[in-house]
């Protein structure tokens, strides 16, 4: 196998005594879809936030593409190649749609009139280029879920954090996300997915990893995961 | 469209720049002078305020930073004014880039309390300096000429209106001080570094400010710690910008020749009761925030910027930018 694109080195989060990551470790390669679940509060989102410069982990390390990340900034990441979503939107409610998406194109294209045209693009390709000009606010649920993944695609990332962005989705409007999201693994992006819904998780992870109570209970092939007697445990027996 | 802003632009400029050879009446001329001033203090201010959403309430410090900079080069050190008068504006940048690394890292209204904290600081460092005279004040070698005067100070502010309209509508900048403005969290997972950005602006609105002082001086002649680096300053400022419209390019021009209007009337015909005219600007300030927070161009236009500028600026709340993901989750 080629090397890890983002390797996860025994990393521990603690806020206060409440260990919300606890000694997690994994690797990821290009190419793959990992999908990350457990139960609420069983430290995915604080995952993707340690991985995306937001938090520096308590211990532990994380390397992208062979290289210590641990404690970079999340704009440094972002330039590196690492884009992320995030599980309570975060639109710029006073601007359009179409001015969000231009904002995270500067990373890649510094010039307003190239950013434009690739924002473009990423509206095509996401759903929203008939909603362009319309305020970020404005848009539905879906569309502002739509409105995180673009944002993320603008910066042309190599890996792909994507945190529950199917919850809460019609079936129609899930389905459209799915397929985009495979669309993305097949030109190459490397995601890794939060997402409480099963069927969708199941379908699409090459592997996933369990988390509970901020450790990691669990790792392989959906069907064997699914499977797996702690898996089952931590579902039925935790409170989600 | 764009054809059209072009043409205004060209006529109000053709006719301000006839006015001075047609008329040779000193106190109008003054007036008009005096007015395009506060219309460039009231754009600087809200570049940071309104744009990047940092309600900056020490911002004459730059203006009067800037007035005595051109006064001690010029009287001190014997600079000529077209030196002297740059410098202002070096200088101001400077203090901004050294003031703003710490007190931008604070949210919402504790930048403000910071800012004119340090506003009132350094009114007190000039009261007691030598080099600044103290509080008798500095007096400049009089240049007697208004039309001189209108003309630079037209220059100066055409000059701050077209660097902010390149770089605040047409250049990347202006979407990244509002992506700050919107949301500065959300806009690291994007690349941007709000800490650079939020320095940036706050030197691009210090320095034309700075320049302005520095003009000031040299036209008005007489400088002293409670003119130029007074609480009026930014008062009146805040007052145009807000009542204006915060985030625009439009707004603070307008409120700047409104507010400027009445406070040159009310100066005129009441002058025994200046207090009033205190009174009135912070009865304004108070009403423009609560029943019209997008200011006058913001109402007309439709335009929210300037409601999303005061929100993040009179946050108190510290942890109110930092809330990456607590709120309403989405799942079953
Ligand atoms: N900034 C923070 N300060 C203190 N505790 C936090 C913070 N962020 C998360 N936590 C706690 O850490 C634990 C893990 O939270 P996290 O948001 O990572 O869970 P999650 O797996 O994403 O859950 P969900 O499925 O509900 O989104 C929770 O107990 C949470 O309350
Ligand atoms: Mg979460």
């Amino acid at each position: 196998m080629s090397d890890p694109i983002l390797r996860i080195d025994s990393v521990t989060k603690a806020f206060g005594g409440l260990h919300a990551v606890d000694d997690v470790s994994f690797e990821i390669y290009p190419g793959e879809i990992i999908g990350l679940i457990g139960p609420n509060g069983a430290g995915k989102t604080t995952m993707f936030n340690i991985v995306s410069g937001y938090y520096a982990p308590t211990h532990g390390r994380i390397f992208f593409k062979g290289e210590n990340i641990s404690g970079k900034p999340p704009y440094k990441l972002a330039e590196r190649g690492i884009g992320r979503t995030f599980q309570v939107v975060k639109p710029f409610p006073g601007l359009t749609v179409l001015e969000n998406v231009i904002i995270a194109s500067f990373c890649r294209y510094p010039q307003r009139e190239k950013a434009t045209a690739h924002a473009w693009k990423i509206l095509e390709l996401s759903g929203l280029a008939d909603r362009a000009n319309v305020s970020a606010s404005s848009l539905t649920l879906a569309g502002r879920k739509r409105l995180e993944i673009g944002k993320a695609l603008a910066l042309e990332p190599e890996l792909l954090l994507l945190d529950e962005v199917v919850a809460g989705l019609n079936p129609t409007e899930a389905d459209q996300t799915i397929e985009l999201i495979l669309k993305l693994r097949d030109q190459g992006i490397t995601i890794l997915i939060v997402e409480h819904i099963m069927r969708v998780i199941m379908s699409i992870s090459d592997r996933v990893v369990v988390l509970n109570f901020g450790r990691k209970i669990a790792a392989g092939k959906p069907e064997q995961v699914a499977k797996d007697p702690q898996v089952v445990q931590a579902y039925l027996g935790g409170e989600a | 469209m764009r054809h059209r802003n072009i043409l205004w632009f060209a006529s109000v400029l053709s006719i301000l720049l006839i006015l001075p050879l047609i008329t040779d009446d000193a106190f109008f001329l003054r007036i008009i002078t005096e007015a395009f001033m506060w219309i460039g203090l009231a754009m600087a201010w809200d570049v940071l305020a309104g744009y990047t959403g940092y309600l900056n309430f020490g911002h004459g410090v730059f203006f009067g930073i800037g007035a005595y900079t051109t006064a001690i080069l010029m009287m001190r050190s014997e600079w000529s004014f077209p030196f002297a008068l740059p410098a202002a504006g070096v200088v101001a940048g400077i203090v901004a880039l050294f003031a703003g690394l710490p007190t931008l890292r604070l949210k919402g209204a504790y930048f403000a309390i910071a800012t004119w904290a340090l506003s009132r600081a350094v009114q007190q460092v000039a009261l007691v300096l030598e080099i600044t005279g103290g509080p008798d004040g500095m007096r400049l070698p009089p240049f007697l000429n208004p039309k001189f005067f209108y003309m630079l100070m037209l220059g100066i502010v055409t000059a701050t209106f077209l660097l902010f309209w390149f770089l605040m509508e047409r250049a990347s900048f202006g979407l990244k001080v509002r992506a700050i403005r919107e949301d500065e969290s959300g806009a690291m997972a994007l690349g941007l570094n709000p800490t650079k950005i939020k320095i940036q602006a706050f030197i691009l609105s210090a320095v034309p400010t700075g320049i302005l002082g520095g003009m000031y001086a040299y036209w008005i002649t007489f400088i002293d710690p409670a003119s130029v680096l007074g609480d009026l300053v930014t008062d009146q400022a805040v007052v145009m910008a807000v009542f204006g419209g915060l985030g625009t390019l439009f707004g603070p021009i307008i409120g700047a020749i409104l507010i400027f209007l009445f406070k040159t009337y009310f100066w005129a015909y009441l002058a025994d009761y200046q207090v009033l005219y205190l009174i009135i600007l912070g009865l304004l300030i108070a009403l423009s925030v609560v029943f019209m927070p997008n200011g006058l161009w913001g109402t007309l236009t439709g335009y929210i910027g300037a409601r999303q500028a005061l929100r993040k600026g009179l946050a108190v709340n510290p942890q109110a930018e930092n809330e990456t993901e607590k709120g309403d989750k989405t799942h079953e």
